[in-house]
């Protein structure tokens, strides 16, 4: 059967030197296209080197020429090689495809930090999101929000005020006034009256609005601004109310730790008056930020916010309500100014200018 | 206002430095700023409320500090001569023609007094409050001004013709040449110092040049008096002229402090510039009687509107030194006598502010008023609230523009619905005057404010633009009544696309985009039955342009920013806009959805193409195709639209979806030929559109 033997040797030997240049298959330098091509030309060798057409499927022929006691060795021998090839091609093709397949991933790989697809998102003006803001603590706290008209009488606007005419405060020439004799409410106190006829009392109410004053624009005056006012009116109502109210919100607003600071001073509509400071939310009332002078503050570690006072009775009277009876406070802040001190704005102006370069920078 | 810390050591002994008096003074309302050296004295800065003039002074601030010293205020403890000249002879000399707005006036005159510079100590005192010296006499009544607060005026006699004094109103057409060197028209309701012939200077605020002191003047009338504050407050407005006396007498002085203010000057001017006086000529024509405040337990009424508990001792020890003194009457009846110097003391409540502010705010206790009942939003702010956000969502940001807006866009815009309500009149809201330059009117769009910031906006590189705002718009009522006001939403919409953090735009915006983001709003607010129809707007590009209705009523306009507009304001890019009186929109209750059954059988949709004019709108194919009344007919979309090859010139191709669905059984398609045919032809009658197949 030597004759056979060297027929199915000589096979394998065909194989082996086809064969030779994909044992050890070198891919370092391989890329993706090589490796197809390296991957087709295998596939057509396996196809000549396995299967029923194959060579070595043909040496089985020669089974009928070898003895038959030797007839079951040289079987094994055939299949021996014939499992050699297959399993020689199957690691090509293993390590191949590996490559091909880690090839692909490697090709698809994502630069994960490329920005995610989305539509722009819009931005809130500032005046209204600190407002939103201020709304959901006093409505928290009880309060009804409440608006009125921008263009007033002078009666809501002076009178019903405790302004009477020729009071300082109503000649300052701050007011506008429309050329059929309106005034543009100068302060959101407007509504403390409006609300009072409305409502009567007790009342508690936030009124956050427009006013408008004759200030020319520059950096910290802006003719068209917000206020919010506040009024409380019920029987036995002190400035201790007053002074409990106000720092109950600064502190849902700045935090906790916030403190608040009440000096004397005069507003017609209000008797006692104050005026109140809360102590800085940046450097918390240290009048330092980071080794530095704190800006909000001007390093004095306190904000002036705004004006406050216990209703003038002269107020109450005109709405019809016994300040024998009742007692009330009310206090007012800008908007404005307590944006700019947040967010350390130097101009204010941009408030108003819509330039989209400024909004976008608050949500 | 300036206060020498050496100075007020003259009229009060005080506790504590500097420091230490500025801190008493904030606490209790005049506020210190500031506390500035000059030479070896200290300077304070205060900022004083406007219903203080009586701290306008050192006296009138060593007078609070005496609260809390408990040491009285020297001056007001030394006695001031009381020898008037006989009123007889004093007449020769002054007499007051207008006594309702002169209430008192004193005159001294001093002879043979020397012009001159003044003595260093007072050179100095004044330059540490931030004053000029002029001359001795110059310098000693503002001196006594800065002490005492009460502003006086020094003539050369011998200039005054006859030698006299008349107090009266200007005549109509007088003039008078003031200190200042300008010529000042007067009219009958100012009130003048004159001499026997011409006015000699303007009461209360500045003098004449004619009768002023000089270098050469030998004999001097001090003037020292008392004005009605409205008069003078008048007076220095229309003549546009603000003094430290103009600012003084109009905010009130002390009437009870004249004799010692015009006594202390004298003095002064007999010891640094020679000179003898004469005696005192006072005119008082009706003697100021002490406003009284009745309160019968000041104790309780702190408590009642403080919450501090102060003992009737410590109140009326706090309002004794403030010079506000006690009086019991003969009922038992208590009352509290306001110092000729305190015009702001008329009721109670002003003494309990007194009290409370010596007593110390920071005493005053910090507590919630009791529990009172839910909080409430305004009624149409959560529909707000959600429009806004949806808004921002879609890519706007929220615009705030001013309410006042140029008369060069008058008529320019269509006012919403429901803005203009009366006949006849200007429209307009207009301002007597603006601090914008042309910006008198009070807007009565949203959208001149929207266009500016647009424009703004380019100017800076940003073409990719969306904003809206939610804001009042006003229009004259007429007949005395207030302007209407009503609540508008706009919106803006130009250049591109933009995706967050993305350089480029995906595409170029549209008028759908803007519709798009009005259909957004009006859902957010709960509308429901929202409809667009073509219609002529006068600031919109012809055929780009609707109204928006809501329930059939309109309620604003979509669309493009008509050529000229945005010509004038240079526009390169299409700009499209939207306005909404949101006021009437909201004054509807948003619906409530009702629950419908999720279909059980499986529906057949088929889209069909039509070829079609311009002038055939989407919307009447579609109500062609519901009008069939075929309760098969479950929905009707929108597809696609198509113009161009294969198309004639104005001709579009518009694909429309119909979905066929039976409640109860699942269709076959034999079933909805019929019906769709039907459908066909309907729409092809009423619209005169063509089926493409």
């Amino acid at each position: 059967m030597s004759e056979e033997r060297e027929k199915v040797e000589e096979v394998r030997t065909a194989f082996l030197n086809e064969f030779d240049r994909f044992r050890d298959l070198d891919l370092s330098t391989a890329t993706l296209a090589s490796a197809d091509e390296v991957s087709r030309e295998l596939a057509e060798l396996k196809v000549r080197h396995t299967g029923k057409k194959s060579a070595i499927a043909g040496t089985m022929k020669l089974i009928g020429r070898v003895a038959p006691e030797e007839r079951s060795a040289f079987g094994q021998l055939v299949q021996s090689v014939e499992k050699d090839i297959v399993s020689m091609i199957e690691a090509a093709e293993a390590k191949l495809s590996e490559f091909i397949s880690d090839a692909r991933i490697e090709r698809e790989r994502l630069d994960v930090t490329l920005p995610g697809r989305r539509p722009r998102t819009g931005h809130l003006h500032l005046i209204t999101i600190l407002r939103q803001r201020i709304e959901d603590i006093f409505v928290s706290m009880g309060y009804h929000i409440e608006d009125d008209r921008e263009i007033e009488t002078d009666y809501y606007n002076f009178d019903a005020l405790n302004i009477p005419d020729g009071h300082p405060a109503r000649e300052s020439q701050d007011t506008f006034y429309t050329t059929d004799g309106f005034a543009l409410r100068s302060q959101t106190s407007t509504v403390q009256i409006r609300a009072m006829e409305r409502r009567g009392v007790p009342i508690r109410i936030i009124a956050p609005g427009k006013v408008f004053r004759r200030d020319t624009p520059d950096m910290t005056h802006v003719p068209m601004f917000h206020q919010i006012e506040g009024l409380c009116v019920d029987k036995d109502i002190t400035m201790a109310h007053l002074k409990g109210t106000v720092t109950e919100w600064l502190q849902r607003l700045f935090g906790s730790d916030t403190v608040t600071r009440f000096r004397p001073s005069y507003f017609p509509f209000t008797e006692p008056s104050a005026e109140f400071d809360f102590s800085c939310f940046k450097c918390r009332g240290t009048g330092q930020f980071e080794g530095e002078r704190c800006r909000p503050c001007k390093g004095s570690g306190w904000i002036e916010l705004g004006g406050s006072g216990m209703v003038h009775p002269n107020v109450l009277r005109a709405v019809g309500v016994d300040p024998g009876v009742y007692s009330g406070f009310a206090f007012g802040f800008g908007l404005e100014r307590m944006c700019a001190m947040m967010y350390s704005l130097d101009d204010i102006r941009l408030m108003f200018d819509n330039d989209v370069r400024f909004l976008e920078q608050f949500r | 206002m300036n206060i020498s810390y050496n100075w007020l050591k003259d009229l009060i002994d005080l506790k504590g430095n500097a420091e230490e008096v500025a801190r008493q003074l904030t606490r209790v309302g005049l506020a210190v700023e500031g506390i500035h050296p000059h030479g070896d004295d200290l300077v304070l800065d205060i900022d004083l409320t406007s219903n203080r003039p009586d701290c306008l002074s050192h006296l009138g601030i060593a007078r609070e500090l005496s609260v809390y010293t408990g040491s009285p205020v020297k001056v007001l403890t030394e006695d001031v001569p009381d020898v008037p000249m006989p009123a007889v002879l004093a007449g020769d000399i002054v007499r007051i023609d207008a006594p309702d707005i002169c209430h008192r006036f004193t005159a001294r005159i001093v002879r043979n007094v020397k012009i001159g510079p003044s003595p260093k100590w007072l050179v100095d005192r004044l330059e540490a409050i931030g004053e000029r010296s002029i001359n001795n006499v110059a310098d000693i009544t503002n001196y006594v001004m800065h002490e005492l607060g009460q502003p006086m005026h020094s003539f050369d006699l011998d200039k005054l013709e006859g030698g006299r004094i008349v107090v009266r109103r200007a005549a109509a057409g007088e003039t008078i040449t003031t200190l200042d060197e300008v010529e000042r028209n007067l009219d009958d309701s100012m009130l003048m110092i004159c001499d026997a012939v011409k006015p000699a200077a303007i009461g209360g605020i500045m003098g004449g040049l004619n009768s002023s002191i000089t270098d050469d003047t030998v004999n001097v009338l001090l003037e020292v008096a008392f004005f009605k504050r409205e008069s003078i407050r008048s007076t220095s407005r229309k003549l546009n002229l603000t003094t430290e006396a103009s600012y003084r007498f109009e905010r009130g002085v002390d009437i009870d402090n004249l004799v010692r203010a015009s006594d202390r000057a004298v003095r002064l001017i007999c010891e640094l510039a020679g000179g003898v006086a004469d005696d005192l000529i006072d005119v008082y024509p009706s003697v100021h009687r002490a406003g009284r405040v009745v309160s019968n337990d000041i104790s309780a009424a702190v408590k009642r509107l403080t919450g501090l508990t102060v003992s009737t001792d410590e109140c009326d020890r706090i309002l004794e030194s403030l010079g506000i003194t006690a009086e019991t009457g003969e009922e038992g009846e208590k009352s509290y006598l306001s110092p000729t110097w305190r015009h702001d003391i008329a009721i109670e409540e002003d003494l309990v502010e007194e009290v409370a502010r010596h007593t110390g705010y920071e005493n005053i206790g910090v507590e919630l008023p009791p529990a009172f009942g839910a909080g409430e939003y305004q009624h149409n702010e959560p529909r707000e609230k959600r429009l806004r956000q949806t808004l921002v969502d879609q890519g706007f940001d929220e615009a705030i523009s001013y309410s006042f807006i140029d008369t060069r866009f008058d008529g320019m815009f269509d006012a919403v619905p429901g803005l203009l309500i009366h006949g006849g009149g200007d429209r307009f809201v207009t301002l007597n005057d603006s601090v914008i330059e042309g910006a008198v009117r009070m807007r009565h769009s949203i959208l001149p404010g929207l266009l500016d910031a647009v424009r703004l906006n380019l100017n800076f590189q940003r073409r990719d633009v969306r904003l809206f705002e939610l804001g009042k718009a006003f229009a004259a009522v007429g007949d005395g009544e207030p302007p209407n006001e009503q609540e508008l939403f706009a919106l803006v919409v130009t250049g591109g696309e933009v995706h967050q953090d993305r350089a480029m735009t995906t595409r170029e915006l549209d008028f759908y985009d803007a519709k798009g983001a009005v259909e957004a709003a009006m859902a957010a607010v709960g509308v429901t039955d929202l409809s667009f129809r073509a219609a002529d707007v006068q600031h919109l590009r012809r055929g780009q342009a609707a109204s928006i209705a809501v329930s059939g009523e309109i309620v604003g306009s979509l669309g493009r920013l008509s050529d000229n507009i945005a010509a004038g304001y240079k526009f390169k890019q299409p700009v499209y806009i939207a306005e909404i009186n949101l006021q009437m929109v909201l004054g509807s209750a948003a619906k409530t959805p009702v629950y419908r059954p999720l279909p059980k059988f499986p529906g057949i949709t088929r889209d069909v193409s039509f070829i079609a004019g311009r002038d055939a709108a989407y919307t009447s194919m579609r109500d062609a195709i519901l009008s069939q009344g075929s309760d098969l007919i479950k929905a009707v979309d929108f597809v696609d639209v198509y113009e161009g090859k294969g198309l004639s010139e104005g001709e579009r191709s518009i694909t429309i979806r119909i979905e066929y669905r039976s409640d109860d059984r699942t269709l076959v398609d034999s079933e909805i030929d019929g019906l769709h045919l039907q459908v066909l032809s309907e729409i092809e009658r009423k619209t005169r559109a063509r089926p493409r197949f």
